[in-house]
């Protein structure tokens, strides 16, 4: 744009283009990085793992008798009980905890995952069991790398079939064995896994509409550095 | 011509004629799913043979959402997931969040909060049973469910400020004690309502087109039920005696004293007959919950800056459709690392294809009126 060469000069109108906004021009360097900042790493500790103790309960014994070092019990900071499965032993450890007279946990109450970069294992695919007959409770977890398959518990329960496709829709995790792993929440043509936690919060849409608010909309291209770099330049006034 | 000679079968015609499945899309957009809910029902005549639900119209990211926000910030975005019955999707949360803390409720917060959800339970059941009515065919049932609902939702209005979406419970306890007068109102409504409870079973429950329409139809064992980890009324139907309420006690339903209503042959009749008997248990808790309600403070000593510690927690309430979980993940920080909602409106939806398999076409609309589902809460 011309104005930029004139700003030194006395005081123009500013031209309708730029909205009002004549202030960019003088510093276009020194304003905001150009780029988002990059995914920090969290300021915290260099590993995700509860605090607290392993609260064993009937169902825990019972595993760890049956499957010893494949099953090792899981800290809790409220008191829960927990264990943690190597992902081989994941089906009959699920299997025994609802044939065996001992845990008996015949209800899957859920099936989620959660997403650790600063981990080893990236991934966590969490169950979280019930016994009718006993009342107790048990959270049974088993960790993955990125792209690593889990075993489908839909042989074991058949409830879990909705939930494993939303794990998979949300944190692109394989669920071996699932009889129809498609998209289930988001569209069809989605792509990545919101639930990642390198997936973009906002986006250069949402950035595009606020740094052109008052202005005609912009269709952005697919490629999200292109993106940024057009929504940068709106937000500067060229 | 007499009839053998019409069947198909008595002239050999059933070879002859080429029949096929007919595949037909419900929805999503269809006044009688309550929401965005799709589902292709593939028929054989009137017979439905096969059916897939197609979800996710409805998806707003909010387990995204609140890994950006603090604990507290994150609080009022559920009532959004379950919006015809917020307080208990907002107790769910905070419940979930004290847990991780290990932090006591006031005996009396516990008590104001159980209150307010067996109200909120009550204003659930009342939408619910008015527009499933309406779906089969009594229209009158609406307006009669919508009048009740109304005096919950001024109830609500009075105590919390706001009627649908009242963001209920700060972490910790409650924000406000009753208003004046508002007990004298609450019970007032307690002393009518079991006798506008007995006019709904005498619209419904002895109408023999309702139990035409709703006997023997979505007929689920509980085995299968169990089996495919559904909860509330609609697993209560089928017998399975499963109430978070009595299961894993929280806040302070021991001290109270109610019963679990059961079904026993697991169809649309019995999910029906559950809720409405769950009115009446609901009503008991108030007035139990009224009448013992302790002195004491409204919230527990909770800072301003919440931080659990590093951590997870798995946290269930009985919400009016079922055992809503949420599932929390702490890195000691201020913001949430996961939020996961074990959302029973989802859960339920999964029992809908082992319903409808068999039933008439005309009934599948009835089925999908009494699993009670919420479309906000199914795609989150």
């Amino acid at each position: 744009m011309t104005d930029e060469i004139k700003a030194p000069g006395p005081p123009v109108p500013p031209p309708q283009a730029a909205g009002g906004e004549a202030a960019p021009a003088e510093k276009p360097a020194a304003a905001k990085p150009a780029t988002p900042p990059a995914p920090k790493p969290p300021a915290g500790p260099k590993k995700w793992e509860p605090t607290g103790d392993a609260v064993p309960n009937a169902p825990a014994e019972a595993l760890a008798e049956r499957f010893g070092e494949s099953v090792r019990g899981a800290k809790s900071p409220c008191g829960e009980s927990a264990v943690l499965v190597d992902k081989a032993a994941l089906v009959p450890v699920l299997a025994f905890l609802r044939d065996d007279p001992r845990c008996g946990m015949n209800y899957l109450s859920d099936l989620t995952g959660a997403h650790y970069p600063i981990n080893d294992k990236k991934f966590e695919v969490v169950y979280h069991l019930y016994s009718m007959e006993k009342g107790h409770s048990l959270r049974v977890k088993v960790q993955l790398d990125d792209g690593e398959p889990c075993p489908s518990a839909t042989g074991v329960w058949p409830g879990a079939d909705w939930m494993e496709r939303e794990a998979h829709d949300m944190l692109g995790i394989v669920f071996e064995g699932h009889p129809g792993l498609k998209v289930i929440l988001l569209p069809d043509d989605f792509e990545g896994h919101p639930l990642r936690k390198e997936f973009p919060l906002g986006g250069a849409q949402e950035e595009m509409i606020r740094a052109n608010r008052y202005g005609k909309p912009v269709y952005l291209p697919d490629d999200v550095e292109e993106a940024r770099k057009i929504v940068e330049e709106q937000r500067h006034g060229r | 011509m007499d009839g053998e000679h019409m069947h198909p079968e008595g002239t050999g015609l059933r070879g002859a004629l080429e029949t096929h499945e007919v595949e037909l899309n419900l929805g999503p957009q269809h006044p009688a799913t309550h929401g965005v809910y799709r589902a292709l029902v593939r028929l054989d005549g009137e017979r439905v043979v096969g059916m897939e639900s197609i979800i996710g119209y409805l998806h707003r990211g909010i387990e995204k959402w609140c890994e950006s926000r603090t604990w507290t910030q994150a609080t009022p975005v559920f009532d959004r997931l379950d919006y015809v019955g917020a307080v208990l999707n907002c107790h769910g949360y905070v419940g979930a969040v004290e847990k991780l803390l290990n932090l006591e409720v006031p005996k009396k917060a516990q008590y104001i909060r159980v209150v307010l959800d067996e109200l909120q339970r009550i204003a659930n059941h009342l939408l619910w049973l008015g527009t499933h009515a309406l779906d089969v065919g009594a229209q009158s049932m609406l307006f009669y469910g919508i009048r009740e609902r109304e005096a919950i939702l001024d109830l609500f209005e009075a105590m919390l400020g706001q009627r649908l979406l009242p963001n209920a419970y700060p972490i910790g306890g409650v924000r406000f004690d009753f208003p004046k007068g508002w007990e004298a109102v609450c019970r007032r409504f307690l002393e009518e309502m079991p006798k506008k409870v007995d006019d709904y079973e005498t619209l419904l429950t002895g109408n023999r087109i309702w139990v035409q329409r709703t006997k023997g139809v979505g007929v689920i064992a509980a085995d299968q039920a169990i089996a495919l980890s559904l909860s509330g009324p609609t697993l209560r139907g089928s017998g399975v005696n499963f109430d978070v309420r009595k299961a894993l006690p929280y806040s302070s339903y021991p001290d109270f004293d109610f019963e679990v209503p059961l079904g026993q042959n697991g169809d649309v009749f019995d999910r029906y007959l559950c809720r409405v008997r769950e009115m009446r248990q609901s009503l008991r808790i108030i007035r139990q919950a009224l009448d013992g309600m302790p002195e004491g403070d409204l919230k527990g000593k909770v800072g301003r800056i919440i931080r659990p510690p590093m951590g997870e927690a798995y946290f269930t309430v009985e919400a009016a459709k079922g055992q809503l979980g949420y599932y929390i993940v702490s890195e000691g920080a201020e913001k949430p690392w996961r939020v996961h909602v074990r959302a029973p409106s989802f859960i339920n939806l999964q029992g809908i294809e082992t319903m409808c398999r068999g039933a008439l076409i005309a009934d599948v609309v009835a089925i999908i009126g009494s699993l009670d589902i919420v479309l906000g809460e199914v795609d989150r």
